[in-house]
């Protein structure tokens, strides 16, 4: 039988996707008796709450019952987060809000529509506070605080030292340094937030179903909340989820908000969020000021990097946060030989929206400021920005390389994938399109990046939130642990349960592509179970989807497994057949001898005599065939003593080169070409690694140009819908051209690497290079994002001023 | 959010300031005005029911008026807060006799909006804003002449 595994074969998904047969949250009906719910959110970014009057809601016909933040206090406790600030994280404001959206009072009604009605009759008085949304103000001595009993608005503040940074710094030539901002932006999924939570007063049990894709970490996070044994508060996530890109990781709060109205208002609930709540209220990337300085040689060898970062969590800080600091530490130097380096990180809180996962977590915060400090480089000293990258890119005789927070690069050749970029895009030629551009009055511009592309997060890594003392003193945290269950039934067919809970990705096809070729039966035949119940199914608290980690982790666990059914149905092949387990292999449906192919037994009868006739089993053998294996990577290892961590598991690498032309009277960007490189090992399915290159890119175009969350500065919201807030669509999207490398990775069985998030990473990063490129001539630095047409036409024009007055 | 215009009043000083105060012209002159009721001396409660671009909603206002300078000025303070979320808007109108039956008014405001007005509402809330205050002394001097018919 043909191998599948790294074939582009078609996504078992599709059929049911495409003809309306899909299971999101909203298809999957509801218990008798469900009421719907509504939530009144805060209008004010930061005011106490001095009254809640309910009584003229509640007396509207068909209300059930209206919940405050105080009514909550009995049966619920602040969500556990991993800093040492006592930050107070409840999933309804109780006597003061902190943004713009928070929740305030949940409406329980017989449907939405009556819900929705009763919040206009819900009467707060609020005692308007000075809010704070600015970064650095926030850290400023008057600031206004959101918890004065933590005494600041830092939620998390550790300084590390890698290497010899002040001799670095004494070394170099010259300092380069300059300060950048990321903007707060999301991801849009088109299906929202939905949840059924029901409280069964017999069990003391919670049962909820939402479209949660984990870290399952956070189901003890949820029980911890709820005041419950965690085998009180089941999850099950339905099997299909419309799409998420980290986003719906922070559907917990409203998980334990839905739990426990359920309980005081005594029925099921449920709750679909709409679009203004989900862009006002859910999660979002989070938006970080970095200030970054290169010790750099004349030749553009840097020899040291020093880097401030400070992060704001939006009101509150919440898992997995302060977690967009750390999750690239071990990635901090990028594709670069740059031993010595010093962080200065922060986490801030101010009147925003609380973050979380957002698809490149913490890598397009980390790889704008150090991109473009290597294109500046290449300015400042007048060389070509290729050949600034091709002296510091780490070389492929290097691998495994070790970075200087403690990363191991697994594997790699980042010359090869940065000179096919180069190569693709025709960079030699570029001044000539320079030229043809200026001839038609436009500006042209090219941008070049190449970052590491982390995947598989190390569960220990969060804990370098902490200094190494503070760690020594708690249980230490590592591994990334994933599961699958493989069983065959009586009839010799075969069931597989995942539990990375897919938002899109196609883990269903990738998985069945495995099975087949590690047991040798065609993949249309394998039935492969999505759905995740946290009382039924293997998982762990790295489950889930996030991370980039099923195609280095979630893989993994599926192969293993499916090794324990082959080895189990060979030994029973063996056993029948007097032959020897090691000359026994499985073929087209049957395992043979090796040596005499004439001896064989099916695969069907020896799945089915462990059902049938068990007695008929080797000695000591159990009955049935149901196995489960737990895979982790060695790698992911505790922080050691000297703050060293290796975040991820696995390491891509991915080369940009993009061609742009900057029109110089609107300032509009047109992307004339996207080409990327990409290195994720050997892929396990070409197809669905391209769809997903696609998007991770479309979506780091929108970092680049369009997406952001606006606040005033008085901190309302200004971007509560699709009209305000502009997400790519198909005709923004550029030629782009992708090409692969296969470089295996050591630490997997399938030499597979995570890929899908890389481009979400680089794309703002080269996008804003390339237009920097373009005005270069006026003298403008991009530091900050979106590349909107009016940002780029101000720039412009205030150094077409500048020029005039240095003229005069 | 902020602005500020004139225009020219077809009536007297006296008579433009005695208007201008009358709750019965305010009611009327304010857009979505549909019950003003008096507290206390130069303070009022309004229902307000005010589209604002796909924000349609019912505000319960207070409307104070203060910093009397008799026939000279006065100041505007209107808090809304409704479904739709809140408004707070300050405006400081000032009157200057240019003969016996023209007055000049000029004003300035501020206004200040949070929820979902300033969520969705954005893009429309200077033109808005300009829209409302218009209207209000279009009804405004549609008033005068009618009371000057009347007189």
């Amino acid at each position: 039988m043909e191998k599948v595994i790294g074939k582009a074969v078609t996504r078992v998904e599709d059929t049911r996707l495409l003809t309306g047969q899909g299971k999101y949250i909203d298809d999957i009906g509801t218990p008798a008796n469900t009421a719907h719910i509504a939530i009144l959110r805060s209008t004010y970014p930061h005011a106490k709450i001095i009254s809640i009057d309910t009584s003229e809601a509640l007396n509207l016909r068909g209300v059930k019952g209206i919940v405050t933040g105080k009514d909550i206090l009995p049966f619920v406790q602040p969500f556990s987060v991993g800093v040492s600030a006592p930050v107070k994280y409840y999933p309804m404001a109780i006597d003061k809000v902190r943004y713009v959206g928070e929740p305030v009072a949940v409406v329980v009604a017989k449907n939405r529509y009556i819900a929705e009605d009763a919040l206009e009759k819900i009467k707060v008085v609020y005692e308007s506070l000075t809010p704070i949304v600015d970064i650095e103000k926030s850290l400023e001595e008057d600031a206004p605080l959101l918890h004065e009993h933590i005494g600041s608005n830092i939620a998390n503040h550790r300084t590390f030292h890698y290497g010899k940074v002040d001799e670095a710094f004494e070394e170099a030539d010259r300092i380069i340094k300059h300060k950048f901002h990321f903007p707060k932006y999301s991801a849009t999924p088109v299906e929202t937030y939905g949840m059924i939570a029901q409280y069964e007063e017999s069990s003391n049990q919670y049962t909820i179903h939402a479209n949660f894709h984990g870290p399952f970490v956070i189901q003890s996070v949820m029980a911890g909340a709820l005041k419950i044994p965690s085998n009180r508060l089941r999850i099950i996530v339905p099997k299909d989820i419309g799409g998420s890109y980290g986003i719906k990781a922070g559907t917990y709060p409203y998980m334990v908000l839905c739990a426990v109205v359920s309980r005081m208002v005594g029925c099921p609930v449920k709750w679909i969020e709409d679009r203004q709540e989900h862009l006002s209220a859910s999660s979002s990337g989070t938006d970080r000021v970095t200030y970054i300085e290169a010790a750099v040689k004349e030749d553009g060898k840097v020899l040291g990097l020093k880097m401030k970062l400070i992060d704001n969590v939006g009101a509150y800080i919440r898992a997995p946060e302060p977690a967009c600091l750390y999750r690239t530490h071990a990635n901090s130097t990028g594709a670069y030989d740059i031993p010595n380096l010093m962080i200065d990180a922060y986490a801030i809180m101010t009147n925003k929206l609380p973050t979380g996962l957002i698809r490149g977590y913490g890598g397009q915060e980390l790889y704008f400021p150090l991109e473009r400090i290597m294109q500046e480089i290449a300015h400042q000293l007048q060389l070509d920005p290729a050949d600034v990258l091709r002296r510091n890119l780490i070389k492929k005789e290097q691998f495994p390389y070790q970075t200087a927070s403690g990363g191991m690069y697994d594997s790699g050749d980042y010359e090869k994938g940065f000179e096919l970029a180069l190569e693709m895009g025709n960079y030699k030629e570029i001044e000539q399109k320079r030229e043809d551009a200026r001839q038609r009055g436009k500006l042209f511009g090219v941008g070049l990046a190449c970052i590491v592309e982390p995947s598989g997060s190390n569960m220990g890594y969060i804990t370098i939130a902490l200094t190494p003392e503070e760690r020594a003193s708690s249980l230490p945290k590592s591994g990334c642990a994933e599961a699958a269950t493989i069983s065959m039934d009586p009839m010799g067919c075969v069931n597989v349960r995942i539990s990375t809970t897919p938002s899109g990705q196609g883990h269903e096809t990738v998985t069945a592509q495995i099975v087949s070729d590690v047991l040798g039966i065609p993949r249309e035949q394998i039935n492969v179970v999505a759905e995740l119940d946290t009382s039924t199914s293997a998982w762990s608290i790295a489950s889930g989807s996030y991370s980039s980690r099923f195609a280095s982790l979630g893989s993994s666990a599926v192969f293993y497994a499916a090794h324990k059914v082959r080895k189990k149905l060979i030994k029973i092949a063996a056993y029948h057949l007097q032959a020897d387990e090691n000359d026994l292999t499985i073929e087209n449906g049957s395992i043979v001898s090796k040596k005499d192919p004439s001896i064989k037994y099916s695969l069907k009868r020896a799945a089915g005599s462990a059902h049938w006739n068990p007695l008929s089993l080797p000695d000591g053998m159990e009955p049935g065939i149901y196995e489960t294996y737990y895979y982790t990577a060695k790698v992911a290892e505790p922080p050691d003593e000297n703050d060293l961590v290796n975040s991820s598991v696995t390491y891509g690498f991915v080369a940009d080169m993009v061609t742009v032309e900057v029109d110089p009277d609107t300032g509009e960007v047109q992307i004339i070409d996207y080409f990327t490189v990409h290195d994720a090992g050997k892929l396990l399915n070409p197809l669905i690694v391209d769809g997903q290159i696609y998007g991770g890119l479309v979506h780091g175009l929108g970092g680049a140009m369009y997406e952001e969350l606006a606040y005033d500065d008085k901190g309302q919201f200004l971007t509560g819908s699709f009209m305000d807030y502009l997400c790519p669509t198909a005709p923004e999207i550029p030629n782009i051209t992708i090409k692969h490398i296969e470089t295996p990775s050591p630490l997997t069985p399938l030499g597979a690497k995570g890929l899908g998030e890389g481009n979400t990473m680089s794309a703002p990063a080269v996008i804003a290079n390339a237009v920097n490129d373009a005005l270069k001539l006026y003298g403008v630095m991009i530091d900050t994002l979106p590349l909107s047409p009016n940002r780029i036409w101000n720039l412009l024009n205030k150094a077409k001023e500048k020029r005039g007055a240095n003229q005069v | 959010m902020n602005g500020e215009g004139s225009l020219t009043l077809e009536a007297g000083l006296e008579q433009s300031w005695a208007i201008l105060l009358d709750p019965n012209v305010l009611q009327k002159c304010i857009m979505g005005c549909n019950k003003l009721t008096q507290v206390e001396e130069n303070k009022y409660k309004a229902e307000l029911a005010i589209g604002i671009a796909a924000v349609k909603g019912k505000y319960e206002s207070t409307i104070e008026i203060a910093d009397i300078e008799n026939l000279k000025s006065y100041k505007l303070i209107v808090k809304g807060e409704g479904g739709p979320g809140n408004v707070e808007a300050t405006g400081v109108i000032h009157l200057e006799h240019q003969d016996e039956n023209q007055t000049l008014l000029s004003y300035t405001y501020e206004a200040e909006v949070g929820g979902k007005v300033a969520m969705v509402g954005q893009r429309m809330l200077s033109g808005v804003a300009k829209l409302i205050i218009q209207d209000f002394f279009k009804k405004f001097g549609k008033e005068l002449k009618n009371i000057e018919k009347s007189a």
